[in-house]
C-alpha cells in the first residue's frame, strides 16, 4: 500500500505530538486516511518524543512508519533514532541551532532556523508551529489555510496571533529553500 | 468529511464504543497507557446521565464496577498490566457470580510496573487465566481503532447477554494509535440488555439452570430475593460444597460459553486459502503481519494471515479448518512476549503443522520486515 510518512521528533514538551495531531486533523478533513502513533518517555518534559503520521488510501496495513518521506528533528534527543527509516525519498528538516549535526546521506537535508524564528517572534514555544508551516509549504500535503485553521482551533485562543505569525514565518522559510 | 468520520485514538474509541452500547458507569484508577479511556469517560458519561468515579485504587475500581452492574447498570473499567493484576481477585468474583462487566486492558511492558509507555502483548495468558480456578471469560483483541470501537460495543453486548466478564485486550500501540474511522460503519442496532428475571418471586432461583444456561438476573427493585456470593453456589444462590452440586455449578458457567461459542467467536483471514505459511497474530503484530503478507505475495510467496478477534475462547475450529484447507506447512506466530499465543496454537494444531515463533520483549513493535524475513526463511 502506498503511504506518505512523516515523523515529528525531538524532546518531550516541544509540542511534537500536538503538531502531528493538528496535521492529522487537517488531513482527515480532506478525506485522507491518517494513522498517528506516538512514543515518549514516562516524564513530563525531556527525553525522546516523537509522533508519526502514515497517510494512506483506506486503512493502512501497518500504521507505523517504515520509510519516512519527511523527518522533522527539533532536538538532539531526536537525533540518530530515525536514520534506519531514511531513504532517497526522504526530506530531513532539522533545527539549525538545536540539531547542529543532522543526518546527511542520499536524501535531502535542510537545516532551518525554527527555534530562532520562534524566539524572534517572542516565544520559543511556537517552534513547532514554525516547523509545521515549513512542512506544509514543502510537502503540499494540504492547503495551508486549512492547516492554519486547525492550528488555531486546536490551540488556546490567546496564542492565535503568535501562531499565525509562526505559521507564516515557517511557510516563508520553505519558499526561500531551493526545491 | 461526514460527521461520523473522525480521527480517533484507540482508547477514546473504547470509551465511545462502550457508551454507544449503553455503558453508563465507569470506575477506574488512571494508569498509562489506558488513562485516556478514563479521561474520555469522565467527560462523556455525565453528558448521557452516566456516572464516572475515580476510585482510590485498581481493586476498588473493579469492586465498584461489579456493584454497579449488580445494581442494574452496564459498567466498565480500564487498566494496564499492574492494575489488571490487582483486579484479578474481584474479576474472579465477577466470573463466579456471573456479573456482566467489561475490563479494558491496554498492555504495556512487564512484568510488574515494567515499561509504562512501551507496548507489549504479555498479558495474553493472564487475560485468560489471571484469576484462579476454572472460570468462563471472554477476551477480545482489536487490531485497529475502528475495531477498538466495534469490539468494545461487542464486549458490552456479549457480557450482558451471556452474563460474563469480557476483557478488551489492546496493546499500547493500538490504545494510543489515532486512525481515521467512520463510526457509522457499525450499524445501528437495538440496545442489548441482560435477561432480567420475570415471573413469580416466590421460589426464585438466581442461578437457575435454563436451556440457554444463562440465568436471568434480578433487577434491583423488582422484589426478587437473591443471594450473590463468590463461594461456589447452588442454583438457589447459597454456598454449597456438595460434590455433584459444585461440579454442576462450575460446569454450567463454562458450558455456557461452549454453547454460545458461535456468537462469541470472531476472526479474520487474509490470503489464507492457499497459504503455505499461515501467520497467526493479534493487535499491532497482526497489522505488521498484514503488511508482510501483502509484501510477500508480491514476491509470489504464498503466505496468509489468521487473526483471532476473539482471543478467548480461541476460535480453534476455524484455525484447524484453514490449516487443513490450505495445507499450510507451518504456522508463524509473531507476538510481543516470550511466546504465549503460540502455546494455544500448538494445542489447537496438535502437531498438524509446526508453530514457529517470532518474539520481541524490548518494548518495540514487531515490524513487517521482521515477519517477512522470518517467513522467507521458513519457506526456504
Amino acid at each position: 500500500m502506498a503511504t506518505t510518512e512523516i515523523r515529528f521528533s525531538g524532546s518531550g514538551g516541544q509540542g511534537l505530538l500536538l503538531s502531528a495531531r493538528i496535521l492529522a486533523a487537517a488531513l482527515a478533513l480532506q478525506g485522507r486516511n491518517v494513522a498517528q502513533s506516538n512514543a515518549y518517555e514516562p516524564v513530563s518534559r525531556g527525553g525522546l518524543s516523537r509522533s508519526d503520521l502514515v497517510i494512506s488510501e483506506g486503512e493502512a496495513d501497518f500504521p507505523l512508519a517504515r520509510r519516512l518521506d519527511y523527518l522533522l528533528i527539533l532536538d538532539l534527543a531526536g537525533l540518530g533514532v530515525s536514520d534506519h527509516l531514511l531513504s532517497p525519498r526522504s526530506v530531513v528538516l532539522a533545527d539549525a541551532e538545536l540539531v547542529p549535526d543532522p543526518p546527511r546521506g542520499d536524501f535531502r537535508t535542510l537545516a532551518l532556523p525554527f527555534a530562532e524564528t520562534a524566539r524572534s517572534l517572542g516565544n520559543p514555544r511556537v517552534t513547532n508551529i514554525v516547523a509545521l508551516g515549513t512542512l506544509c509549504a514543502l510537502s503540499e500535503l494540504c492547503p495551508p489555510e486549512l492547516l492554519l485553521e486547525r492550528v488555531l482551533a486546536m490551540t488556546p485562543a490567546k496564542f492565535d496571533r503568535l501562531n499565525r505569525d509562526a505559521f507564516a514565518a515557517g511557510q516563508a522559510m520553505a519558499v526561500h529553500e531551493p526545491a | 468529511m461526514s460527521a461520523t468520520i473522525r480521527n480517533l485514538e484507540g482508547n477514546e474509541a473504547c470509551a465511545l464504543g462502550a457508551i454507544r452500547a449503553g455503558c453508563r458507569f465507569f470506575a477506574g484508577y488512571p494508569i498509562t497507557p489506558s488513562s485516556e479511556v478514563a479521561e474520555v469517560m469522565s467527560r462523556e458519561l455525565p453528558k448521557v446521565g452516566g456516572t464516572f468515579i475515580q476510585m482510590e485504587d485498581e481493586i476498588a475500581s473493579m469492586g465498584a464496577v461489579i456493584g454497579a452492574s449488580m445494581g442494574g447498570v452496564k459498567a466498565m473499567t480500564a487498566t494496564s498490566g499492574p492494575g489488571f493484576s490487582l483486579k484479578q481477585e474481584n474479576l474472579g468474583y465477577a466470573c463466579g457470580a456471573e456479573i456482566p462487566c467489561v475490563i479494558v486492558n491496554v498492555m504495556r511492558g512487564g512484568p510488574s510496573t515494567g515499561m509504562p509507555t512501551r507496548p507489549a502483548q504479555g498479558d495474553i495468558m493472564q487475560a485468560r487465566w489471571g484469576t484462579h480456578g476454572d472460570h468462563a471469560i471472554i477476551v477480545l483483541a482489536p487490531a485497529s481503532v475502528a475495531e477498538a470501537y466495534s469490539e468494545t460495543i461487542r464486549a458490552v453486548e456479549l457480557s450482558e447477554t451471556l452474563r460474563v466478564p469480557v476483557v478488551v485486550l489492546l496493546d499500547e500501540v493500538i490504545g494510543h494509535l489515532t486512525e481515521t474511522v467512520d463510526l457509522s460503519a457499525v450499524p445501528e442496532t437495538p440496545e442489548v440488555w441482560r435477561k432480567f428475571a420475570t415471573g413469580p418471586r416466590a421460589g426464585f432461583q438466581p442461578y437457575a439452570v435454563t436451556e440457554d444456561l444463562i440465568p436471568p438476573m434480578p433487577r434491583p427493585g423488582d422484589g426478587y430475593r437473591a443471594h450473590c456470593t463468590g463461594l461456589t453456589h447452588a442454583p438457589g444462590g447459597f454456598p454449597t460444597q456438595v460434590p455433584e452440586v459444585a461440579t454442576a455449578a462450575v460446569t454450567r458457567t463454562t458450558d455456557k460459553l461452549a454453547l454460545h461459542r458461535e456468537r462469541i467467536e470472531s476472526w479474520r483471514v487474509q490470503d489464507a486459502d492457499d497459504a503455505d505459511l499461515l501467520i497467526v497474530a493479534i493487535g499491532i503484530s497482526a497489522r505488521a503481519a498484514r503488511q508482510a503478507v501483502r509484501d510477500l505475495r508480491t514476491e509470489g510467496l504464498r503466505v496468509g494471515l489468521f487473526r483471532p478477534v476473539t482471543l478467548w475462547p480461541f476460535p480453534e475450529e476455524a484455525l484447524r479448518d484453514i490449516v487443513a484447507r490450505s495445507g499450510a506447512k507451518a504456522v508463524l506466530v509473531p507476538e510481543m512476549n516470550q511466546g504465549q499465543l503460540v502455546l494455544e496454537i500448538e494445542r489447537v494444531l496438535a502437531g498438524k503443522a509446526p508453530a514457529l515463533r517470532l518474539n520481541r520483549i524490548d518494548g518495540q513493535p514487531i515490524t513487517p520486515d521482521e515477519i517477512a524475513d522470518r517467513a522467507r526463511e521458513a519457506l526456504k
